[in-house]
C-alpha cells in the first residue's frame, strides 16, 4: 500500500470517527456555550479579553448553580484573526460541538463571515462590539453600540458649548467599513447641522499605520484656520498608539484640537504614556471609572478571577456581560435552550448594565444604552464629563444615509430585519 | 499635595501681576464671592465664567484659585456654598487662605473639562503677562494671540511698555498686532502696521488671522492683509517641502534601523531571516522590562532607561540569534530558501511565546523627558524623539561599518562570508564566526527594537509590521552592501513621504511597492550591486 | 497526441493518487447525502465544506509545486493568484444576489449602496454572466502572471530576489484591495452569497457538487502537471531549476519556459480560488496576505516538493492539523505550526512523499547500495 493511500485513508477514517464521536457525545448534562474570539493573530490584542470575560461569566453562573439546573460548559476555539476561519469555526461550534449560543467576533468582517453559517444552522450569536449598523439579523444580537449610540452623541457634545463649540471637523479613520460608514453618517449629520463642506476633512489610513507625521501635521494645519477644530477618530486598535504618540510629540493639546475616539478604551491606553493626552476624549457606553456599586463589584470579582489586581475593564467587556446575562434570563424564561424559543424570548428582556441603567433588548436585536463621553486622565482611565440623560435605543438603520433611512428592523411584529417603510415590503 | 518652591514663586508673582492689573483697572471691585458661588454650581459653563470673572477681578487670591482648579485641588460643597483648596491633609478657604478647621463632608473637586481648561489658559495668559520669567511672558503673549481676547489689550500694552527681553517683546507685539488688526476702532495706519507685524510672523496662524478680518474692515487694510497672507503661503509651501523631506528622513531612519540587522544576516550571510522582525520585538520588550524594573525600584533612573536597555536588548536579541544559528541555521547554509521557511516558523514560535508570557496587549514604554516634545525650527516642527531616532540610526550605521571594516572580528566575518574554505584554511574558526555574525545582526535588530518602542506599539505583532518593508529596503539597496541599505532606506522613506500628500498613505505605499518591483526588473541586484563571481553563487 | 501527453505523466504514484482522489470525489458526497444521518458512516455537513476547502488548498499547493518543485521559482505570492480567482468568482456570486440584498438594489451590491456609489464601476461589468466570470477566473491571474513573470524572468530576477518581489506583489495587492475606493468591498470583501448558477450555495447538493468539482480540479491539475513534467518541456524546466545559466547557454529561452509554467500555475491557483469562495462563503483581502502564501509553501515542503502528489498530501495534512489544533489546543497552534516549519526543513527536506520514495528506493536497491544520497534540488 502506498503512503498517500494510507494517509488519505487515515484522514478519512479520522474524519468519520470524529463526526460519529460528535453525535455520540451529545451529553445532556451540560449546556454548551461557544466562544469565538481570536486568540492569535492581529485581533488577539482585543479579543482575548472578551474570551476571558465569557469564561468568567460562565464561572460565576456555575457558582450560582448554572442555568435550568445544568452547568454551563465553555467551548473555546481560535479563529486566529482569519476571517474565513471564523466561518469554519462557527460551523464547527454549532454542528459538531452543538453549542446553544455563541459569544464572539470583534471586527465587522468576522461577523459578516459567520452570518451565513448562523442563518443556515439556526443558532444565536451575541456580538459585543460597537459597529457601523446597517444590519439586523434574526440570529444575531448586537450588544455593542450602533452609530446613534456613540458617534452622533459624541459630535453633539463637541458642538455644544461645554464640548468647546467645535466648528471644523477632521474625520480620521482606518480604511475599513466601520469608519467609512460612520464617517458617511457623521458627514451627512454635520451638513444637516449647517457645517460647510470645506470645514470637514476626511482622511483614511491603512490598518496598523505607524507613521503619522504627515497626517498629524495636516491636522494641525487644518486646525489653525481660526475656527475651533476637533478630530473624530475611528482609527482602529494598533494604529492608535503611534497616532497618539505623534499627537503628543507635535504638541497638539486637547484644549487646541480635541480628539474624540470611538475605538480607544482602557485596554488600548494601557500601552501609552497618557500624560500628554489628558483631555482627549472617547465616547463609549461604559467606562471602568464609572462609580456604581454594580461596576465596583464587577471589577473586584473580575480581578479576582484573572488573578491580576491591575486588570482593566472596557466597553466591549460590558457588552459581553450584558449579552451573557440577557441570554441567561431568556433561557430561564423560555425554560429551554431551543434556538427559536430563545430568539423569540430575548426581545424585551431587561438586565442591569454596569453603569446603573437597564439594558433592554429591543425588537431590532439591538439594546438600550447610555452614552458617556470621557476625558483621558493621566493614569490611563477616563473621567466622565458628559452623559446622556436617558438611555438611547440602538438604531440598526441610520436616518442619515439615503439607502437606509427608509429601512426598519423589527423581529417581533414585522419579523423582518430590513422592512422598507416606503414600499411596505420586507427586503 | 506638596507645592514646589517654583510654583510658590509663580503664585507670588501672579499676585504682583494682579496688583498691576488692579492699578490699570481701578473701577473693578475686588469682590469674588459671585465667582465663587458660580464654582459651586457644578457646571462647566459656570466654572468657565467664574474663571473669567476671577481673572478680571484683581483679587489677590484669584491666581491661586485658578491654579487650584487646574491642579484639581479646588473643592466645593454645594450645600454650604463652601469653596476650599485642598492642601495636604487639610483644606484652606479659597477666598481667604485660612485653614478650615471643620470642612463640610460634601466637599468634592470642581470638575474640569476642555472648556474649563481653555478658560484657565486664557485667564493665565492675561494674568502672567507680567511674570518675571521671559519664557512665561512669551507663553502668555502666545495665549493672548490665540484667544484674540480684545479685553487683554490694555494689559498687553502695559506689559509691552516694560518689556526688555527681545523675544518676549516680539511675541507681545505680535499678540498686540493680532488684537489691533481686528479692532474696528483702531486707526488705519495702526492696523496696516499690525498687518505687517503679523505678516512677519509668517505661519499658518498668521494666514488665518489675515484671512479672517471683520466684515467692516476698510478695503486698504483688507488688501494688505490678503497680500500678506499670499506671500506667507508661498513661503510656507517651501517650508512644507522641507518638512516632507524631514518626515521622509525620519521614516527612512526607522526603515534603516529595522533593515540594517537584516543587511548583515541576509546581505552578508545570505540567510533570509524571517524572524528578524521578532528579534526587533524582543528588543522592544526588553526595553519594557527595563522600564518596569526602573519604575518599581529606582524611578530616578527613568531618563536613563533607554541607555540601560540598549546593551541589554543587544544581548537578549543577540543571544537568541546565536541560539537560532547554532540549532537551526547552521544546518541550512547554502539553502537560502529553506532558511526562509525555518525562520518563518521560528518567527511564529517567538510571537506566540511573547504572547503567552506577556499577554496579547500592548505594553507601555514611556519616553524619557529628553525624547518627548518637539522643537520649532523656523516653520518646521521637529519631534525630538524622531530626531533622536535619525541620529541614532546613523550612529548604528557608522558603528556597524566600523566593526566590519576596522576590527579583527569584522575582518574574519567578511573573510568567512566571502570564501569559507579559504578562511578556514587560514585558521579562522568559521562556525564560531558564523554564529557571531548572525548574533551581531540579531543584536542590532534588538537595538532597533529599543528605538521603535518609542514610536510604535510594543505588542507581539510589532515585528510583523516591519519585516516586509525591511526586506524591500535591503533588496532595493542591493544585497551585501551596507551603503545600499542606507541609501535604500532613506530614498524609500523620502519618496513615500512626498507621495503621501498627493496619493494618500495607502496608495503611496502601493506605489512605492510597485516602484520597487519595477526597479528590480531594471537592476535585478539592487541599487548598489555587488560585482564579481560570488554574485552568481 | 493529447492523450499521449497525459498518459506519459501517469507514473505509478500519480495514477494511484488520481484514483484515490476520484474515489474521494464520489465517496464523500455519497457518505454525506445518501447515508442516513443516524448511521456511523454518515459524513456531517461541516466536514463536507471543510474537505472542500482542503481540496482547493491542495490544488493551490499543486500549482505552487509545479513552479517551485520543478522550475525552482519559489513564489511567495501565489496566494495573490488564488485570491484573484476567488474575487472573480465572488463578483459573479455578488451579482447573483440581485434584489435580495438588504437594500434591495437590483444592480449595486450592498456595500456600494451604503457607501453611496451611484453606478456599477466598469470592472464589474459582465460579471453577472457565469461564463464571463469563469473566463476571468483564469484570465486575470494568468495575465498578472504573464506580465509579472514575463518582466521578472526576462530581467533574470532569480532566487531570493524573485521570492521577495512576489511577496511585494501580493502585499501591494493586499493594500490595494483593502482600499474601499477600489470597489471590492474593502476589508469586508464579498460575502452573503445566495446562488451559483441558480442553485443555492448553502444547499447540501450544491456543496457536494462543489466538493466533487474541487477534487476533479485537483485531479485535472495533477494530470496536466504530470503531463508537463514528463514531457520534454518538463525536462527543460528541471534543467533550469538545477542549472539555469547552463540551460541558457545551451540555447533554451529560459525566460519563455519559466513564464509559461508560471502562467499555467497561476491559472490553476485561480481556479482553486474560484472554487474556494462559494464553499467558504467569503472572499476578502486577507487572502492576499503574504503569510497565507508562505503557509502554502510549507504545505508543499511538508508533502515533498517536486513530487506532485506530495503537495496534496501536505496541504490536507497541515490543514487538518490546523483545524484540530485551533479547536482543541488553540494556544498551542502557532507553536505547532512554527515547529512544523523548522522540523520539516531540518529533518525532512524532501517532505513526506520524497522521504518515503527515497526509503523505498533504498530498500529495493540491492545492498550495499550507493552511499551518496540523491541530489537535493538546488534553489
Amino acid at each position: 500500500m502506498n503512503l498517500n493511500e494510507k494517509l488519505l485513508g487515515a484522514i478519512i477514517g479520522a474524519a468519520i470517527s470524529a463526526g460519529a464521536f460528535a453525535t455520540a457525545a451529545d451529553a445532556a448534562d451540560t449546556i454548551k456555550v461557544g466562544v469565538l474570539h481570536s486568540l492569535s493573530g492581529t485581533m488577539a490584542i482585543s479579543e482575548t479579553t472578551l474570551k476571558d470575560t465569557i469564561l468568567f461569566m460562565i464561572d460565576e453562573q456555575n457558582k450560582k448553580g448554572g442555568v435550568l439546573g445544568k452547568k454551563l460548559e465553555a467551548v473555546v476555539v481560535d479563529p486566529a484573526s482569519n476571517w474565513p476561519l471564523f466561518a469554519e469555526k462557527a460551523r464547527e461550534l454549532i454542528a459538531k460541538d452543538k453549542v446553544s449560543v455563541v459569544f464572539g467576533c470583534w471586527t465587522s468582517v468576522s461577523r459578516k463571515s459567520v452570518l451565513p453559517v448562523f442563518k443556515e444552522l439556526n443558532s444565536i450569536l451575541f456580538y459585543p462590539v460597537q459597529y457601523e449598523g446597517e444590519e439586523s439579523e434574526r440570529n444575531v444580537f448586537y450588544t455593542g453600540a450602533a452609530p446613534n449610540q456613540q458617534a452622533i452623541p459624541a459630535v453633539d457634545y463637541l458642538m455644544s458649548k461645554d464640548g468647546g463649540d467645535v466648528k471644523r471637523w477632521v474625520l480620521a479613520g482606518t480604511d475599513y467599513v466601520y469608519p467609512r460608514t460612520t464617517n458617511k453618517i457623521l458627514e451627512a449629520y454635520l451638513k444637516s447641522k449647517g457645517v460647510a463642506a470645506e470645514d470637514i476633512m476626511i482622511n483614511y489610513t491603512p490598518f496598523g499605520h505607524s507613521d503619522w507625521q504627515t497626517i498629524v501635521s495636516d491636522i494641525k494645519k487644518f486646525g489653525s484656520a481660526g475656527k475651533k477644530t476637533a478630530v473624530v477618530s475611528t482609527i482602529n486598535g494598533d494604529a492608535n498608539v503611534p497616532f497618539y504618540k505623534e499627537l503628543g510629540n507635535q504638541g497638539i493639546k486637547a484644549t487646541d484640537i480635541p480628539v474624540v475616539a470611538f475605538s480607544v478604551g482602557e485596554e488600548e491606553l494601557a500601552g501609552i504614556d497618557t500624560k500628554p493626552l489628558v483631555g482627549h476624549l472617547a465616547a463609549w457606553n461604559y467606562f471602568q471609572s464609572v462609580k456604581t456599586p454594580e461596576n465596583e463589584a464587577f471589577i473586584a470579582k473580575w480581578r479576582e478571577f484573572t488573578k491580576n489586581p491591575k486588570r482593566v475593564t472596557n466597553d466591549p467587556m460590558e457588552a459581553s456581560v450584558i449579552g451573557f446575562n440577557a441570554w441567561v434570563k431568556a433561557v430561564e424564561k423560555a425554560g429551554t435552550v431551543d434556538t427559536d424559543k430563545v430568539i423569540d424570548t430575548l426581545p424585551g428582556i431587561e438586565t442591569p448594565n454596569l453603569t446603573g441603567g437597564i439594558a433592554k433588548i429591543l425588537p431590532n436585536h439591538h439594546i438600550t444604552k447610555p452614552v458617556l463621553i470621557g476625558e483621558i486622565k493621566a493614569d490611563g482611565q477616563f473621567d466622565v464629563v458628559w452623559k446622556t440623560k436617558d438611555l438611547v435605543p440602538g438604531d440598526a438603520w441610520t436616518d442619515y444615509l439615503p439607502g437606509s433611512k427608509d429601512l426598519e428592523a423589527d423581529w417581533v411584529t414585522l419579523k423582518c430585519g430590513n422592512y422598507n417603510t416606503v414600499t411596505k415590503k420586507c427586503g | 499635595m506638596q507645592i514646589s518652591a517654583s510654583r510658590l514663586a509663580r503664585h507670588l508673582f501672579l499676585v504682583l501681576a494682579l496688583v498691576a492689573g488692579l492699578l490699570a483697572r481701578p473701577a473693578l471691585a475686588q469682590d469674588i464671592s459671585g465667582a465663587l458661588t458660580k464654582l459651586t454650581a457644578d457646571s462647566y459653563a459656570d466654572t468657565g465664567e467664574a474663571i473669567a470673572d476671577l481673572a478680571t477681578s484683581g483679587h489677590p487670591r484669584a491666581a491661586v484659585i485658578v491654579q487650584a482648579i487646574q491642579d484639581k485641588t479646588l473643592e466645593f460643597d454645594a450645600a454650604t456654598k463652601t469653596v476650599a483648596i485642598r492642601a495636604g491633609s487639610g483644606v484652606v478657604d479659597a477666598a481667604t487662605g485660612e485653614t478650615i478647621a471643620a470642612p463640610p463632608a460634601g466637599l468634592s473637586p470642581v470638575r474640569v473639562n476642555n472648556r474649563v481648561r481653555s478658560a484657565i489658559a486664557a485667564a493665565m495668559g492675561a494674568l502672567t503677562l507680567m511674570s518675571p520669567d521671559p519664557a512665561k511672558r512669551r507663553e502668555a503673549a502666545e495665549a493672548v494671540f490665540k484667544s484674540r481676547d480684545q479685553d487683554a489689550l490694555p494689559a498687553l500694552e502695559a506689559a509691552l511698555a516694560k518689556e526688555k527681553d527681545a523675544a518676549a517683546r516680539t511675541a507681545l507685539q505680535t499678540a498686540r498686532a493680532a488684537l489691533v488688526l481686528a479692532k474696528t476702532g483702531a486707526s488705519e495706519a495702526d492696523r496696516l502696521a499690525a498687518a505687517r507685524t503679523i505678516r512677519e510672523r509668517g505661519d499658518q496662524d498668521a494666514v488665518s488671522l489675515l484671512r479672517s478680518l471683520p466684515a467692516d474692515t476698510p478695503a486698504a487694510i483688507r488688501d494688505a492683509a490678503q497680500a500678506g497672507a499670499k506671500s506667507i503661503e508661498t513661503s510656507l509651501a517651501l517650508w512644507n517641502s522641507a518638512q516632507n523631506a524631514l518626515y521622509g528622513l525620519s521614516l527612512g531612519s526607522v526603515l534603516l534601523l529595522a533593515a540594517i540587522g537584516l543587511a548583515i544576516t541576509f546581505g552578508v550571510m545570505g540567510i533570509i531571516n524571517m524572524a528578524h522582525g521578532e528579534l526587533v520585538m524582543l528588543g522592544a520588550y526588553t526595553t519594557f522590562m527595563v522600564q518596569e524594573v526602573i519604575r518599581t525600584h529606582v524611578p530616578g533612573l527613568f531618563d536613563w532607561s533607554l541607555a540601560i536597555a540598549l546593551p541589554l536588548a543587544f544581548l537578549v536579541s543577540g543571544a537568541v540569534g546565536v541560539a537560532i544559528e547554532r540549532t537551526v541555521i547552521r544546518w541550512l547554509y547554502g539553502r537560502p530558501l529553506e532558511t526562509l521557511l525555518a525562520t518563518w516558523g521560528l518567527s511564529l514560535i517567538l510571537q506566540q511565546l511573547v504572547r503567552t508570557l506577556f499577554g496579547a496587549n500592548n505594553r507601555e514604554v514611556g519616553a524619557p523627558t529628553w525624547m518627548s516634545g518637539s522643537i520649532e525650527l523656523g516653520h518646521l516642527t521637529l519631534t525630538t524623539g524622531r530626531m533622536w531616532i535619525i541620529v541614532f540610526a546613523l550612529c548604528v550605521f557608522v558603528g556597524l561599518m566600523l566593526i566590519l571594516k576596522k576590527t579583527a572580528a569584522g575582518l574574519q566575518m567578511r573573510a568567512v562570508t566571502q570564501n569559507r574554505s579559504m578562511a578556514s584554511a587560514m585558521g579562522i574558526r568559521t562556525p564560531w564566526v558564523d554564529a557571531l555574525t548572525f548574533g551581531l545582526g540579531c543584536g542590532i535588530a534588538g537595538i532597533a527594537g529599543v528605538a521603535l518602542s518609542q514610536i510604535d506599539n510594543v505588542s507581539p505583532n510589532l515585528g510583523q509590521s516591519y519585516i516586509i518593508d525591511s526586506f524591500m529596503v535591503v533588496v532595493f539597496g542591493g544585497v551585501g552592501n551596507l551603503w545600499g541599505t542606507l541609501v535604500g532606506a532613506l530614498t524609500l522613506g523620502v519618496v513615500n513621504k512626498f507621495l503621501e500628500p498627493f496619493a494618500g498613505a495607502v496608495l503611496g505605499k502601493i506605489l512605492v511597492l510597485v516602484f520597487i518591483i519595477l526597479f528590480i526588473q531594471k537592476r535585478p541586484r539592487g541599487l548598489f550591486a555587488l560585482k564579481g563571481r560570488s554574485v552568481e553563487a | 497526441m493529447i492523450t499521449h501527453f497525459f498518459l506519459k505523466g501517469l507514473d505509478r504514484r500519480v495514477s494511484l493518487a488520481l484514483l484515490l482522489i476520484l474515489a474521494v470525489a464520489v465517496l464523500v458526497p455519497v457518505l454525506n447525502l445518501v447515508v442516513p444521518e443516524g448511521s456511523p458512516f454518515h459524513l456531517p455537513n461541516y466536514l463536507l465544506t471543510l474537505f472542500g476547502k482542503y481540496a482547493t488548498y491542495a490544488a493551490l499547493a499543486l500549482a505552487l509545486d509545479l513552479v517551485w518543485g520543478y522550475c525552482g521559482i519559489l513564489s511567495l505570492g501565489h496566494g495573490a493568484f488564488f485570491a484573484l480567482g476567488g474575487y472573480a468568482m465572488g463578483m459573479y456570486l455578488m451579482r447573483q444576489i440581485g434584489t435580495r440584498g438588504v437594500y434591495g438594489d437590483p444592480v449595486l451590491p450592498d456595500f456600494m449602496v451604503f457607501l453611496n456609489w451611484k453606478e456599477l464601476p466598469w470592472y464589474w461589468w459582465g460579471f453577472d454572466h457565469f461564463a464571463f466570470a469563469a473566463v476571468m477566473v483564469v484570465l486575470v491571474p494568468g495575465l498578472l502572471a504573464l506580465v509579472f513573470g514575463g518582466l521578472a524572468f526576462r530581467s533574470r530576477v532569480t532566487g531570493v530576489y524573485l521570492s521577495i518581489i512576489t511577496q511585494a506583489m501580493t502585499y501591494a495587492l493586499l493594500l490595494a484591495f483593502f482600499r474601499n475606493d477600489m470597489g471590492f468591498g474593502g476589508n469586508n470583501g464579498l460575502t452573503d452569497f445566495k446562488d451559483i448558477l441558480g442553485f443555492n450555495v448553502q444547499a447540501d447538493g450544491t456543496r457536494a457538487v462543489l466538493f466533487s468539482l474541487s477534487c476533479l480540479t485537483v485531479a485535472a491539475g495533477l494530470l496536466i502537471s504530470g503531463g508537463i513534467v514528463n514531457s520534454k518541456l518538463g525536462k527543460v524546466l528541471v534543467a533550469i531549476r538545477d542549472a539555469e545559466s547552463r540551460t541558457r547557454f545551451i540555447g533554451y529561452r529560459v525566460a519563455t519556459y519559466k513564464t509559461f509554467v508560471f502562467v499555467v500555475s497561476a491559472m490553476l491557483a485561480g481556479i482553486a480560488g474560484a472554487l474556494y469562495v462559494p464553499q467558504v462563503g467569503i472572499i476578502n483581502p486577507g487572502e492576499f496576505s503574504p503569510a497565507n502564501s508562505i503557509e502554502a509553501v510549507i504545505w508543499v515542503a511538508v508533502g515533498g516538493r517536486g513530487t506532485l502528489v506530495g503537495p496534496i498530501v501536505g496541504a490536507v495534512a497541515v490543514n487538518w492539523g490546523k483545524t484540530w489544533f485551533t479547536g482543541v489546543l488553540p494556544e498551542l497552534w502557532l507553536f505547532a505550526l512554527g515547529a512544523l516549519f523548522v522540523l520539516v526543513t531540518l529533518f525532512l527536506p524532501k517532505g513526506i512523499v520524497g522521504t518515503w520514495s527515497d526509503w523505498r528506493a533504498k530498500r529495493k536497491a540491492a545492498p550495499p547500495s550507493d552511499p551518496t544520497p540523491a541530489p537535493v534540488p538546488a534553489e
